[in-house]
């Protein structure tokens, strides 16, 4: 009874789509979670990219909880009361939003539906090696057989850190997010966002909302709620704290942004009904474990680093279920050549260095280094809003943009040559 | 006219009303050795202001932990011990 | 030996709203939960199975999606698990609800085998009668004893069970089948484990039994079969809440700031008259 072919822990979208795909395949799978129901620990944005879940799930724009096809986007530089934003209005469905708790659900019904068995409420808490290979996983007194463990754990790897394979994580790659969620009228959301229904909208803003530090906030507009949240780096967040630059709770700086006169009219009279935290990983490939997989082990999702965070913008979801789909894939393969060897398993990396992902992951560790740098979070937008102020809020003439770049670099004393490097360096690596 | 809960700036504990949680008899979350902890950052990072000082010590209050970790990468394990609550208690999150 | 443990599918009361706009209580969204004066009674029910040997069956009487909370005390390791529903069932106040558990107990023991024990928690979190005990009791003319804190078999059909009260204990010994009512947190409940998690799925351990099943006359469930009536509710009002730290010199001197702090505070003493009814 207590033997499987795949043991997958945790029940979020990496390990959701590894158990769904390997249950689908005819494996015997054993989902684990430890929350009560899938998705009750989950906390994110709110935007997730289609095309690579419809690669799982070609069913996924009829069956999954999509609450809005994101036809705007927004960026926002804020700075006091000044802000300067910038609109994309998009041409076709390329990312929806939705509350991870449905999303995950709904992933992991869709596990259980394919054959897997899942059991929430279960802490694993060790991933058990017998002679230089992964047996299974104990949790309690309790062990489970397995011949491969898929690590799905999420960016709190308790269990890698218990093998080895991974130490306890640098603040500074790290970041945190406090979260509320409003409820308002579905009719009254798209009026005041300009949205048609079944559109929404994908917000994000740096500047001081965060004091400067590294990270930004973020608008996500879902059915009838609306996501806003403030995202901090650990490190850097921690640093100000200590230094007495930062003086408020995280929760005070999410509080200057829900009501400060940009944004307070898109949820006037609206009701926070849920507030909420969770940590995130930033930068990628610097969070990636020791190695992605070993005798009988396949490491993914965030756990893995698979998650593109240049600071203010987080992309894990999708990236998540592609590592998952392709560590699925690495699985298959290894049986059919015989065992989950560490050998037979190799194809994971392989195959996981050809995707799309990693492409992502490498193009953008070079966007997390520089956005690592508090420049660009303290110095750049107050010099942005500056610029523009002098353009736009001109009472005679009003000065040419490089004459207004200039003074107001010299305002804020920045460097302009020092500037252009920096952004010439960020322009090639976006 | 009284808005009870409507935009106004919100307390920190008025909105930790609006959660749900499960919680446990015992405390997955204990301060083991107060020395070299960042007092500062933990009470302003925590998002749910578990971290709190009593005199020069911190005070750790499981009770509304939402177990995001962000206070076990700020400390060491001889410092802070942390575990997930077992059986599925602690944050119940709805709509995040 | 076989015991039933009664369990309760409850609102998560701290977590349940008071909309002051509305006056009502805001349960949207609120998530039920075990009842958490339960657990030390699954808990009793678990220890005393290890040292006798037999089977522990929880029980409970509310609308399906209490399954979640069955699977809950599975996973803590109970054998199996009945959910007692029906539309008709709906509405119950303690009698009513007493009188369909006490005839799903002798559904038990007619069909499942011979029940030595029930066992329940103290009270529920939302109600806090402790009514339902005593009554299942009373319909099985069995006997009952509550605030149990200790229970020990001592062979064949006899218990020998603990009572706590204010500032001593008794000691019983009684003859099964009896009803227990554990005392609050007598007894840490235990972790869900992984192996009773899997246990309980594979197996397929929740039974449900409808009013088609247990066969009882309409008109004594559910709200038809409850002879309570709520005459009226009166809020408490609510204690404000300050934080103030003293540092005592002595046991004794804590004491004599707080009863100063008691009596001198306006609002705290107009709370204790209410809860006295009278002067102070
Ligand atoms: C504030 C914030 C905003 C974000 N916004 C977005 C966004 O807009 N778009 C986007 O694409 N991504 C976003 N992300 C990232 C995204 O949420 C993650 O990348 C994604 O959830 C990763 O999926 P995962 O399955 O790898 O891990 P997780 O989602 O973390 O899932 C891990 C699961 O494992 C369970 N678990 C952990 N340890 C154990 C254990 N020992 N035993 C049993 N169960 C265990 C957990 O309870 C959890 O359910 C955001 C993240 C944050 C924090
Ligand atoms: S885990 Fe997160 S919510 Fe819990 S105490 Fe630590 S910082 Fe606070």
């Amino acid at each position: 009874m207590n033997k499987f072919d795949v043991v997958v822990v945790g029940a979020g979208p990496a390990g959701s789509t590894a158990a769904y795909l390997l249950a689908k395949a005819g494996l015997k799978v054993l989902l684990l979670e430890r929350g009560r129901g899938a998705g009750s620990k989950l906390l994110w944005g709110g935007k997730a990219y289609a095309q690579p879940l419809r690669d799982v799930w070609p069913e996924l724009d009829k069956e999954a909880p999509i609450h809005r096809w994101v036809t705007k986007e927004r960026i926002s530089v804020l700075w006091g009361e000044r802000a300067i934003t910038l609109e994309y209005k998009l041409g076709r469905r390329v990312a929806f939003t939705s509350p991870l708790t449905e999303l995950a659900a709904w992933m992991a019904r869709k596990a259980e539906a394919a054959g897997a068995l899942f059991l929430d409420e279960v802490v694993v808490e060790e991933i058990v090696v017998k002679d230089g290979r992964v047996v299974g996983v104990r949790s309690g007194g309790d062990f489970v057989a397995a011949d491969v463990v898929i690590d799905a754990e999420g960016a709190n790897r308790l269990l890698l850190e218990k093998l080895g394979l991974a130490d306890r994580p640098n603040p500074y790659h790290m970041a945190v997010a406090a979260k509320e969620v409003i409820s308002l009228d579905p009719r009254l959301i798209e009026e005041r966002f300009g949205l048609e229904r079944d559109e929404g909208l994908s917000w994000l803003v740096l500047g001081d909302v965060t004091l400067g530090i590294p990270g930004g906030g973020f608008v996500y507009t879902m059915r009838d709620t609306i996501s806003i949240g403030i995202v901090l780096n650990v490190g850097y967040g921690a640093e100000a704290a200590e230094k007495g630059v930062l003086r408020d709770h995280i929760s005070r700086l999410l509080e200057n942004f829900r009501t400060h006169p940009y944004f307070r009219h898109y949820w006037k009279e609206a009701d926070v009904i849920e507030y909420g935290g969770r940590m995130t990983v930033e930068g990628g490939l610097r969070f990636a474990p020791k190695r992605l997989y070993a005798n009988g082990l396949l490491v993914v999702g965030d756990a893995a680093g698979m998650l593109v965070n240049a600071g203010y913008t987080i992309r894990g979801v999708d990236t998540a279920v592609t590592s998952a789909r392709v560590a699925a894939e690495a699985v298959l393969e290894a049986r059919d050549k015989g065992g989950f060897t560490e050998e037979n398993l190799r194809g994971y990396e392989e195959r996981l260095r050809k995707s799309y992902v990693y492409k992502e992951l490498v193009d953008h560790s070079g966007v997390a280094e520089i956005f690592g740098d508090p420049f660009f979070f303290s110095k750049v937008p107050p010099f942005l809003v500056r610029a523009a102020s002098k353009v736009f809020e001109a009472d005679y003439a009003e000065p040419t943009l490089l004459e207004a770049l200039k003074t107001s670099a010299q305002e804020e004393e920045i460097n302009m040559l020092r500037l252009m490097l920096k952004v010439g360096r960020v322009v090639r690596r976006i | 006219m009284s808005q009870p809960s409507r935009l106004r700036p919100l307390k920190l504990e008025e909105l930790l009303r609006r959660n749900v949680w499960d919680v446990d008899e015992e405390r997955h979350i204990e301060i083991l050795r107060q020395d070299g902890l960042p007092q500062k950052a933990l009470q302003l990072l925590c998002p749910m202001g578990c971290y709190s000082m009593a005199g020069d010590k911190l005070l750790m209050s499981y009770e509304g932990c939402v177990e995001c970790g962000t206070c076990r990468v700020l400390s060491t394990p001889q410092q802070i011990r942390w575990e997930f609550p077992k059986s599925g208690r602690g944050i119940q999150y709805r709509y995040t | 030996m076989r015991i039933v443990v009664g369990i309760k599918w409850v609102p998560n009361t701290q977590a349940v709203r008071f909309d002051p706009e509305t006056g009502t209580l805001i349960r949207k969204g609120v998530p039920s939960i075990v009842n958490p004066h339960d657990l030390p009674a699954v808990e009793a029910a678990l220890r005393l199975r290890e040292k006798t040997g037999g089977e522990v069956i929880a029980i409970s009487m509310a609308p399906p999606p209490a399954v979640k909370g069955l699977e809950l005390v599975l996973g803590m390791g109970v054998d199996r698990a009945i959910l007692v529903t029906d539309r008709a069932f709906a509405g119950a106040d303690t009698w009513a609800t007493s009188y369909v558990l006490s005839h799903a107990i002798r559904k038990i023991a007619a069909e499942i085998g011979e029940v030595d024990l029930a066992i329940f928690g103290h009270e529920t979190i939302d109600s806090s009668t402790s009514h339902v005990q005593a009554q299942v009791a009373s319909w099985l003319d069995w006997p009952y004893l509550y605030y149990v804190k200790r229970v020990e078999p001592v062979g064949g059909k006899l218990l020998r069970v603990w009572r706590e009260l204010e500032d001593y204990e008794e000691e019983y010994e009684v003859e099964t089948p009896a009803v227990l009512s554990i005392a609050i947190k007598a007894f840490k409940p235990r972790p869900v484990s992984l192996s009773s998690k899997l246990r309980a799925k594979l197996e397929k351990r929740v039974l449900t039994w409808t009013n088609a099943d247990l066969k009882l006359d309409p008109r004594c469930v559910g709200l038809k079969g409850s002879p309570t009536i709520v005459a009226k509710t009166i809020d408490m009002p609510e204690v404000p809440r300050k934080k103030e730290v003293y540092r005592p010199k002595d046991g004794k001197d804590a004491a004599r700031w707080i009863i100063a702090k008691m009596v001198h505070d306006e609002k705290l003493r107009e709370v204790l008259k209410g809860l006295v009814g009278g002067e102070l």
